[in-house]
């Protein structure tokens, strides 16, 4: 249920408060002499109360809202919203919205403290919604709940983050989370989707729901495993970030995909809970998710994780423990071609018959929010087999521990930087290349999603020593691969994008800098022996004005293994063939092999050695080469 | 390092418009009192570069916002336990992990409705093998409504 928003400022600008009387008046500018003489609009505190940063433009708050404000110039003005915080001591009134000691509570109490505030000579206010609310919430500590990758989208690799109030209950389910997100318009396709989202055109916004809403939204729907790191902090540190979450209630700051977004804006949260630790001021150019995970685990605000799988994860762990004929049962049943009475019938233990019915109603769950099933197929599906599981007694599982992964922020960092040395032919070369995120295929996978690769702006220059050429050897703009795993339950469609400049050899010792862009999509199987067997189909533009005409389109396929030699040693093994349907269809035409291995050393260094082998009509060539790399 | 970014940004624009069809989002199908009303939905078109964008982006409809107490309000209500509205709501909003957990005898949401209860440490295990051994009378119907749900476990558990 959606509450009416509140105006208090407008409110309090049409109605002025009654006069004043000449006590309040002398009360007011005593509490605003103290306000100075104590400096508070300089304050750390009070500019972490109101999102202010200071930048080459001065001082201005990320909160967009007006209604935020006291003062019709307190997104740029902290002394002038200080001033308009006192003033707002004196406001009387029935209406709690209106009232700013109940519409700004965080606030308050802190100025109450600092300047010693006398309550007996203020107006006496009580803020019963307020109180209900704390009182429902009933914050004894909190945790910080970070959403790993989904199997399918590596974007989702960065995270998202949210913050859990934890109550007396024991059930975590119980809990409120706390969610900044942008407010999207359904209306709006990719493209506005896109770059409305990255230039700050959705408004953001925070919200309070029940955790089991959102262990819903994130374990069932999106099939992303959820980390809940318990916050070491005090109850009265956990009632301010409540108070301060009840002072965000319906008031929108702008959305910035890169920067101001879901987890920036929880890192204020956690500022007013924990006044010294310095968070937000870690990140300017962007900030990713995981990122802010390691800047509050750097500020001992957090000790380890607890791990709770999502259902895809679940669904994966109960299979594991099935034979691949009775994984067939449970499809069986899936499809309708067995009822869940014949499973109870046939001779088995008790234990796999309640195993086989349970992997079938969880992956029916899966279906139905996938909609692969109607609401009338899955209540009849669902209820058949839980009827049928409810006669095997007993409430002891007695499957093996779910196996946890890697927790997320003890992975690599996203930035790279690398040093390498290989030859082409005879040509010795020198390279150096960076990016500024975020996971490579063949970077180490603790706490990545195995076989999902997304890299920004990676730059890579090269120099020939011998002929003293130096070239922008390659930059991706953006380089996206998914290989997800198909099998009995899951059937994901892998893909790849990529898009940037090269540096092609050209036939006669020439080369020129190519602008590409090569989608494909495919299929990915998780083979024990092999690892990830992939096949995916490709097509590809090159634009360059040393191709005649100017471009060249193909159509190809790509096959390769990815296989995890020990847990530090990976290797990739591709073939990939493209032929020339468009523009120069000679020059459009390439085989390429590669073989390419990654070893991580350490948390931050890794060795890559890459050998291949490239031809394409009237050019072929071997190259190999040794890269060092350190994560950051 | 904005204008890098905004390049960067475009490029990725253009790359998923080609892949855009709809933007789905989230469906909150909070319509209905009973199974497989509560349960979010995915984007029926799954495996897009549009979906994966979202997920860094992270929108929303504008269908959450301050959820402290969420409503019942439009179902009918239970008889027995009308004092204990966290009860009602966390029947209402997890009526099929309940159903499965019920079923299955174990689980978080059985441990969190046995201490929505108040039902003590050392009768849980009795209250779960109670539960599951009456699934069919808990859950007689596809169209059974939550009040029902929770009217028979009170029923049952003050049996037990």
């Amino acid at each position: 249920m959606r509450r009416p928003l509140a105006y208090p400022l407008l409110f309090l600008l049409l109605f002025p408060p009654p006069p004043v009387s000449a006590e309040t008046n002398t009360y007011t500018a005593e509490l605003k002499e103290s306000a100075k003489r104590l400096r508070l609009q300089e304050h750390r505190y009070w500019h972490a109360l109101l999102h202010y940063k200071t930048g080459v433009f001065g001082t201005e708050s990320l909160v967009d809202d007006r209604n935020f404000f006291l003062s019709p110039r307190g997104k740029t003005d902290p002394a002038a919203e200080l001033d308009a915080a006192i003033d707002g001591f004196f406001a009387q009134g029935e209406e709690e919205q209106t009232l700013p000691r109940c519409r700004f509570p965080a606030r308050y109490d802190w100025l109450i403290q600092r300047l010693a505030a006398d309550l007996s000579r203020l107006p006496e206010v009580s803020c019963r919604t307020l109180e209900e609310n704390l009182k429902r919430i009933d914050a004894k500590s909190a945790s910080l709940v970070f959403a790993s990758g989904h199997m399918n989208a590596p974007a989702s690799m960065f995270g998202h983050t949210l913050l859990r109030f934890d109550s007396s209950y024991e059930s975590p389910l119980l809990s409120y989370a706390v969610n900044y997100a942008a407010r999207i318009d359904r209306r709006d396709n990719g493209l506005a989707y896109a770059f409305k989202g990255i230039f700050g055109l959705y408004p953001g916004y925070f919200s309070i729901l029940p955790y089991y809403d959102k262990v819903k939204e994130y374990s069932n729907m999106d099939q992303r495993d959820l980390w809940e790191y318990r916050l070491n902090l005090t109850e009265d540190d956990v009632r301010r970030m409540v108070l301060h979450v009840m002072e965000l209630q319906g008031i929108y700051s702008d959305y910035f995909f890169f920067k101001e977004n879901c987890s920036y804006d929880l890192l204020f949260l956690l500022e007013v809970a924990a006044p010294s630790a310095r968070l937000t001021d870690r990140f300017r150019g962007f900030t990713i998710p995981i990122d802010t995970l390691k800047a509050v685990r750097s500020e001992g605000l957090v000790s380890d994780p607890v791990f709770r799988p999502s259902q895809a994860r679940k669904i994966r762990h109960m299979a594991s423990s099935l034979d691949e004929a009775n994984i067939r049962k449970a499809r069986s049943v899936l499809d309708n071609t067995v009822s869940p009475r014949e499973i109870l019938a046939d001779g088995m233990p008790d234990t796999t018959k309640g195993r086989i019915l349970d992997l079938a109603s969880e992956t029916i769950q899966l279906r139905y929010a996938k909609r692969q099933y109607t609401k009338e197929e899955y209540l009849k599906r669902f209820l058949e087999v839980l009827a049928a599981r409810s006669t095997i007694p007993g409430t002891e599982s007695g499957l093996s521990p779910l196996p946890v992964p890697e927790p997320p922020e003890g992975g690599h960092g996203s930035s790279r930087v690398a040093l390498a040395a290989g030859i082409r032919e005879d040509d010795v070369f020198l390279e150096a290349s960076g990016r500024p995120a975020y996971h490579d295929l063949l970077d180490a996978d603790d706490g990545f999603t195995p076989g999902s690769q997304i890299e920004f702006s990676r730059a890579t220059v090269r120099y020939y020593p011998d002929t003293g050429r130096l070239r922008l050897q390659q930059w991706d703009l953006i380089h996206i691969l998914s290989l997800a795993g198909r099998d009995t339950f899951f059937r994901p469609v892998s893909w790849k994008f990529r898009t940037g400049f090269a540096t092609k050899p050209f036939p006669g010792g020439s080369d020129a800098l190519v602008f590409s862009l090569n989608p494909g999509g495919g299929m990915t199987w998780d083979t024990r022996p092999l690892g990830l067997v992939h096949v995916l189909l490709e097509a590809e533009v090159n634009v360059a004005g040393k191709y005649s005409p100017d471009y060249t389109g193909g159509v190809g396929l790509v096959a390769g293994i990815l296989r995890p030699m020990t847990g530090s040693w990976k290797i990739l093994l591709e073939a990939r063939q493209i032929f020339g349907v468009l523009g120069d269809e000679k020059r459009g035409r390439e085989f390429s092999a590669v073989l390419r291995q990654g070893i991580s050393l350490h948390r931050h260094h890794a060795l890559f050695v890459d050998v291949g082998r490239t031809v394409s009509p009237g050019l072929h060539y071997n190259e190999a080469k040794f890269s060092w790399n350190i994560y950051f | 390092m904005k204008r890098i970014l905004g390049i960067v940004a475009l490029t990725l624009i253009f790359a998923t418009t080609s892949f855009a069809a709809e933007t789905g989002g989230l469906a909150h199908q909070n319509t209905g009192c009973g199974l497989g009303t509560m349960l979010f939905q995915a984007n029926a078109n799954d495996s897009s570069l549009l979906q994966a964008f979202q997920a860094t982006t992270n929108g929303t409809l504008g269908n959450q916002t301050f959820g402290i107490s969420s409503g019942t309000s439009e179902c009918t209500q239970p008889k027995k336990f009308v004092q204990n509205e966290r009860l009602n709501e966390f029947v209402y909003a997890n009526l099929d992990s309940l159903a499965k957990d019920i079923a299955q005898g174990r689980g978080e949401s059985v441990q969190t409705l046995a201490e929505l209860m108040q039902i003590a440490p050392e009768r849980r295990e009795g209250f779960y093998r109670n539960l599951q051994s009456h699934f069919t009378e808990i859950f007689p119907r596809e169209n059974v409504e939550y009040a029902q749900v929770v009217d028979t476990i009170v029923l049952l558990s003050s049996q037990g």
